[in-house]
C-alpha cells in the first residue's frame, strides 16, 4: 500500500510538468496578451503598452518565459506575479480557495445526505410511485442549467426576503456575536449550496440506487431473509454495507471536482470563491495567475483520484494495490 | 425592506435562519452615529457647494462587477480599482461632473505665465493626509517622479509628456509647484488633476528600493493606506467588499463649515453578474447601479414611484461607437508582401479606400431603426467622439452622412456597380460581388446587435456582409497585429475629462487607436496631414475657441471622408435610491460617486 502511494505520488510529478507545459503553450497561441485590454482607451500610447510588455516579461520568446517560470517553481517555489494585481499568485488564490471548498464542502453534504437516504428509498420501493417521483424529479433539476436555476433562486430570494440575494456576509458581518456570523454565513450559503447539490444529485441517488438493488438480488441476502430476519434488519445491516463500496470510490472522485464544481454558481450568487478570479485571469490573459489556477486544480484532483483510490482499498478488502 | 411572511413550510426554516440574522442587521447603529469633528478645519478649506446641507451619519453602498487589484493610483489600470483609488487620493485639481469644468482640489489657485509654458499651482494650507501629515509641494513632486520613472512607465505618463517630452517640475517653497511644458499645452490644469497625490512620507522607501508597484496592494493594512482623498479605509475583503470611512482629516467642508463627507461609510461589494446586482438593488442591498442594461430601463421608470428610488436621465453617454474599414498598409516585408500593399485582398480595398463606397455604406444605415430596436428607443445619433453628452466638446453642426437608401444606391449606381447576375447583391465594375465581413468582440451584446442591423440593412442596397463576431482578444491582435479584418465595429472610451485631446491616438496618423490605418510613419492622405496639424492645435492652443475650431475641422474633415462610419450612443439612466440628498447622477465616471463627498442620509427607510 505505501509503496503504491508514493508510486502515485512520484507520477504527479511529469503530470504537473504537462499540464503545466501544455497550458503555456496554450495561453501563447491564444490571440492577444494582458495588455490587449487597453486597446480602447485612446489615451494609451503604444511606448507604454511596450514598456508594460517589457516590464511583464512578455517580450520574450515563450519557450524563455516558460523556463524562467519553471525554474522559479522549482527552485523558490515562486509562481509568479499576477499582472493586474502586482502580487503573488499563491496570495490571490488563497483568498478564494477557502471559499470555494466551504461552498463546494456545503454542497456536497448537501449532495450525499439526500442521495443515500433517497437512493435507498427508491431502491427498496422499487416501481413504486416513490420512486417514480423520485426520479423524475432528480433528472429536471439536472436538466435545469444552474444559470437558470441559480438566477430563479435569487429572484425568489429578491422577491421575498427569505435569503441574502448573493454574497457571503452581510455588511455588519463584523459586528454580530459568534453564533450570529456563523447563521449569517449559512444563511448566506443555503442557495447556492443548494444550487450546486442538487445537480449531482440525481446520478448518486441513482448509483445508490442500483448499487443496492444489485446486492439485493445476491445470494446472502436471500439467505438471510430466508432465515427470517426482519427486511428492515436485511436492508440496512446486510445490504446496505455492501452497497455502500462503489459509492465511497464515487465520493472520492467529488473529492476533486470540489475547487472546479462551483464556478458558475460563485459568479451568479457573487460567492467571493476561485471561479471568479479564474474567469478574471482567463478573459484577461493574466497568464501566471491563469497557470496557477489550472495547476491548484489539477493537484486537488489528483489528489482526490488518489483518495478514492485508497479509500476503496480500505473499504473494500478485496481490493490490494501491492 | 420588510419581511413579509411565507405561506409554505418554508416558513419554519426562514424563521430559524432569518430572524436572527435580520434582527442583528436591522440593529447595525451606525446608520446615526453622530459625529464630533476631532481636529480643528485646516487654514485654506476647500469650500464644496451643494444644493442643500446635510448631516453626519448612514452608508452608502454600490455593487462593482469586479473588486479592485490594487489601491496603488498610479498603477491601477482598471476601473475596478480606480473607482475606489479616486475616492482615496485626489489631486491638484479636479473635474466638476456637473459643470464639466476644472476645479480646484489640492491647489487652490493657478496661473499662467505669459510665456504660456510656465504654470504657478498655490496649493492648500492646512490640507493632510488621512495620518494627519501635511500635504505639501514634496509629495507633489514625490508623485511626479514616479509618473515619470522609465521602470515603472505608468499609463498616466502618456498624459505628462509632450513628442516624449516631460514638464519640468519645481517647488519654490511648500506651497507652490512650478510645471513648466516644453511647448505650450492647453490642458496643464486637467491633466496635473489626474496625477492624484500619494503620500511621499510613507511611499518613499518603497519606491527607492523598487517594490513601488506592489505597494499600496489590496493586503495594505488599512491604518497603513494613507489617503490623500475624503474617504480612508476600513476594511478590504477579497473578493467580496471594500469599507471606506471618512477621512478625519479632509480639507472639503460645506458652506456652513462642516467637515465632509458626510456618509459614515462608503462600501464597495462585488456583484459580478449583472442581473444578481439588478436584483439585489430591488432587495435593497444595493442604494445605486451604475449600469443597467437598456431592456430593464422600462421595469425601473414604473416602480420609482412606490419602490422608494429615482430612475435618473442622464442623457446620451460619453462612450461611442463605429465601424471602419481596415486601410492598413503592409509595414514590414514578409513572405510575398511588399512594403505598402494594402493588408486586405486589392480588390477589396479598392472599395474600401473610395470615400464614396464608404459614404453610401453610412448612408445605407438606418440609425433611428437601430434606436428603436436595440436601445428600445434609449439612444441618440451620434458623429463623433464628443458625444450629445459631452457639454463642452460636442458640436452639433458638423458632416454627417445619415440614412438615405436611395442616395446610397445612386453611388454606388455611379461607381459603375449593377447586379449582373440577378441575385440582389451588386457586382463591381470588374465582375466582383461585393461582399464584405465585419468582426466585432462577441462578449458585447449590443455591438453584435448593431452589426446584424448592419448587415440586414446593407444587403438593402446590394452589398453582401457577413458578419463574424470574436473573443475580444483575438479582435484586438487583428486590429493591430495581424490585420486579419475588413471592416470591424468597436466602441471608443472617453476619459476625463473628455476632452478630445486625450484621444488624440485616435486621430493622429501615427496612432494606435487611428484604427482604419494606425502607425503611419508619416500621413498618407493629405486630409490625414491636415488632421494631424490640428491635433496639434488642439493640443497646444490654450484660447479655448480657437481648439473648438480646430476640433470641429477635425470632425468635418473625418465624417466627410468616411473614415469612421458612426453609431448610435446610448442614454444613460440608473437607479438611486431616494433615501440620499444630493445625489446627483452625470455621464461622465463615475456617474454616481463623483459627488459622494457631500451625499448625505436622509431617511432611513427606503419605503
Amino acid at each position: 500500500m505505501w509503496t503504491y502511494i508514493a508510486r502515485r505520488f512520484l507520477q504527479i510529478i511529469p503530470l504537473l510538468l504537462g499540464i503545466s507545459a501544455l497550458t503555456f503553450l496554450l495561453l501563447q497561441l491564444a490571440p492577444g496578451d494582458f495588455l490587449n485590454q487597453m486597446a480602447e482607451n485612446p489615451a494609451i500610447s503604444a511606448e507604454t503598452i511596450e514598456a508594460m510588455r517589457r516590464r511583464f516579461g512578455l517580450d520574450r520568446p515563450w519557450y524563455v518565459q516558460y523556463a524562467i517560470y519553471l525554474r522559479n517553481v522549482v527552485l523558490h517555489f515562486d509562481f509568479g506575479q499576477s499582472f493586474s494585481r502586482h502580487q503573488p499568485v499563491f496570495t490571490v488564490l488563497a483568498e478564494g480557495l477557502g471559499n470555494t471548498l466551504l461552498l463546494a464542502t456545503a454542497a456536497a453534504l448537501v449532495t450525499w445526505l439526500l442521495a443515500i437516504p433517497l437512493g435507498v428509498l427508491a431502491a427498496v420501493r422499487q416501481h413504486s410511485w416513490v420512486d417514480r417521483v423520485l426520479s423524475v424529479v432528480a433528472f429536471v433539476w439536472l436538466s435545469i442549467p444552474e444559470i437558470l436555476s441559480g438566477l430563479l433562486l435569487l429572484m425568489l430570494a429578491a422577491r421575498t426576503g427569505w435569503f441574502p440575494v448573493g454574497g457571503m456576509r452581510s455588511i455588519d458581518h463584523d459586528e454580530l456575536s459568534m453564533w450570529g456570523r456563523t447563521l449569517d454565513l449559512a444563511w448566506h450559503l443555503f442557495l447556492p449550496a443548494l444550487v450546486v447539490g442538487l445537480v449531482p444529485l440525481a446520478s448518486r441517488m441513482r448509483q445508490m440506487r442500483g448499487s443496492l438493488l444489485d446486492v439485493l438480488r445476491l445470494d446472502f441476502v436471500t439467505t438471510a431473509r430466508a432465515k427470517g430476519l426482519d427486511e428492515r434488519i436485511v436492508v440496512f445491516k446486510h445490504a446496505l454495507r455492501n452497497a455502500l463500496n462503489p459509492m465511497i470510490t464515487l465520493f472520492g472522485y467529488t473529492l476533486g471536482a470540489l475547487v472546479s464544481g462551483s464556478f458558475i454558481v460563485e459568479i451568479i450568487f457573487s460567492w467571493p470563491g476561485l471561479g471568479r478570479i479564474t474567469l478574471d485571469a482567463i478573459l484577461t490573459q493574466d497568464q501566471y495567475l491563469v497557470m496557477g489556477s489550472v495547476l491548484m486544480a489539477s493537484v486537488v484532483l489528483i489528489l482526490g483520484n488518489l483518495i478514492a483510490d485508497i479509500l476503496l482499498a480500505v473499504a473494500d478488502p478485496r481490493i490490494n494495490y501491492d | 425592506m420588510t419581511l413579509r411572511w411565507p405561506a409554505f413550510d418554508l416558513r419554519a426554516l426562514a424563521l430559524a435562519l432569518v430572524l436572527p440574522v435580520a434582527a442583528a442587521c436591522g440593529g447595525g447603529g451606525s446608520e446615526y452615529t453622530p459625529y464630533e469633528d476631532p481636529h480643528p478645519l485646516p487654514e485654506e478649506p476647500l469650500v464644496i457647494e451643494a444644493e442643500s446641507i446635510g448631516g453626519y451619519g448612514g452608508r452608502f453602498v454600490i455593487g462593482q462587477a469586479a473588486g479592485p487589484r490594487t489601491f496603488n493610483d498610479v498603477m491601477a489600470n482598471e476601473t475596478s480599482s480606480t473607482d475606489i483609488t479616486t475616492q482615496l487620493f485626489v489631486g491638484l485639481t479636479t473635474f466638476d461632473n456637473a459643470t464639466q469644468q476644472t476645479a480646484p482640489m489640492l491647489a487652490k489657485r493657478w496661473e499662467v505665465a505669459d510665456d504660456g509654458l510656465t504654470w504657478t499651482f498655490e496649493l492648500r494650507r492646512g490640507a493632510r493626509f488621512s495620518d494627519g501629515t501635511p500635504i505639501t509641494s514634496a509629495d507633489v513632486l514625490f508623485n511626479f517622479e514616479v509618473a515619470y520613472d522609465d521602470e515603472l512607465h505608468p499609463a498616466i505618463q502618456d498624459l505628462l509628456v509632450m513628442d516624449g517630452r516631460r514638464w519640468e517640475i519645481s517647488a519654490p517653497d511648500d506651497y507652490t509647484v512650478v510645471i513648466r511644458t516644453p511647448a505650450p499645452n492647453a490642458m496643464v490644469p486637467e491633466l496635473a488633476g489626474a496625477l492624484r497625490i500619494l503620500p511621499k512620507h510613507v511611499l518613499e522607501p518603497a519606491y527607492r528600493n523598487g517594490t513601488f508597484a506592489s505597494a499600496y496592494g489590496v493586503n495594505t493594512p488599512p491604518d497603513q493606506l494613507v489617503t490623500s482623498g475624503p474617504w480612508r479605509l476600513r476594511q478590504y475583503v477579497a473578493n467580496e467588499r471594500v469599507v471606506l470611512v471618512r477621512n478625519p482629516y479632509w480639507f472639503g467642508i460645506d458652506r456652513e463649515q462642516q467637515r465632509l463627507p458626510y456618509l459614515d461609510e462608503l462600501v464597495f461589494t462585488v456583484v459580478p453578474d449583472q442581473d444578481a446586482a439588478d436584483l439585489q438593488f430591488r432587495a435593497g442591498q444595493l442604494d445605486a447601479l451604475d449600469n443597467v442594461k437598456p431592456e430593464n430601463y422600462s421595469w425601473y421608470e414604473e416602480n420609482q414611484a412606490n419602490g422608494g428610488f429615482t430612475l435618473y436621465d442622464l442623457g446620451p453617454a460619453l462612450n461611442s461607437a463605429m465601424m471602419w474599414f481596415n486601410l492598413n498598409k503592409v509595414r514590414q516585408p514578409a513572405a510575398g508582401r511588399r512594403v505598402g500593399d494594402p493588408q486586405v485582398d486589392p480588390v477589396k480595398y479598392a472599395w474600401f479606400s473610395n470615400p464614396v463606397f464608404r459614404r453610401a455604406v453610412s448612408m445605407a444605415i438606418d440609425r433611428d431603426a437601430m434606436i428603436q430596436s436595440i436601445f428600445f428607443g434609449d439612444a441618440v445619433k451620434n458623429w463623433s467622439t464628443s458625444t450629445p453628452g459631452n457639454k463642452v466638446w460636442y458640436t452639433p453642426d458638423i458632416v454627417k452622412y445619415d440614412y438615405n437608401p436611395d442616395e446610397a444606391r445612386r453611388l454606388l449606381a455611379d461607381l459603375g456597380w449593377r447586379d449582373r447576375d440577378g441575385d440582389g447583391i451588386l457586382e463591381d465594375d470588374r465582375g466582383n460581388t461585393v461582399s464584405f465581413t465585419i468582426k466585432t468582440n462577441s462578449d458585447n451584446r449590443l455591438r453584435v446587435a448593431m452589426a446584424n442591423f448592419i448587415r440586414d440593412d446593407l444587403e438593402r442596397v446590394g452589398i453582401r456582409v457577413v458578419l463574424t463576431p470574436v473573443d475580444f482578444n483575438t479582435l484586438i491582435t487583428n486590429l493591430r497585429n495581424d490585420f486579419q479584418y475588413e471592416a470591424a465595429l468597436l466602441g471608443l472610451q472617453t476619459g476625463v475629462p473628455p476632452d478630445p485631446a486625450l484621444g488624440q491616438n485616435v486621430w493622429r496618423s501615427s496612432g494606435l487607436t487611428h484604427w482604419w490605418n494606425i502607425n503611419q510613419p508619416k500621413p498618407e492622405t493629405p486630409e490625414e496631414a491636415r488632421i494631424d496639424r490640428l491635433v496639434d492645435v488642439l493640443v497646444a492652443e490654450t484660447d479655448l475657441e480657437k481648439r473648438k475650431e480646430a476640433w470641429r475641422e477635425i470632425q468635418n474633415i473625418v465624417n466627410e471622408q468616411c473614415w469612421l462610419i458612426w453609431l448610435p450612443t446610448q442614454i444613460a439612466r440608473l437607479p438611486v435610491s431616494d433615501r440620499f440628498g444630493n445625489v446627483q447622477p452625470s455621464v461622465i465616471p463615475h456617474r454616481i460617486l463623483w459627488n459622494i463627498d457631500r451625499v448625505y442620509l436622509k431617511s432611513r427607510a427606503r419605503r
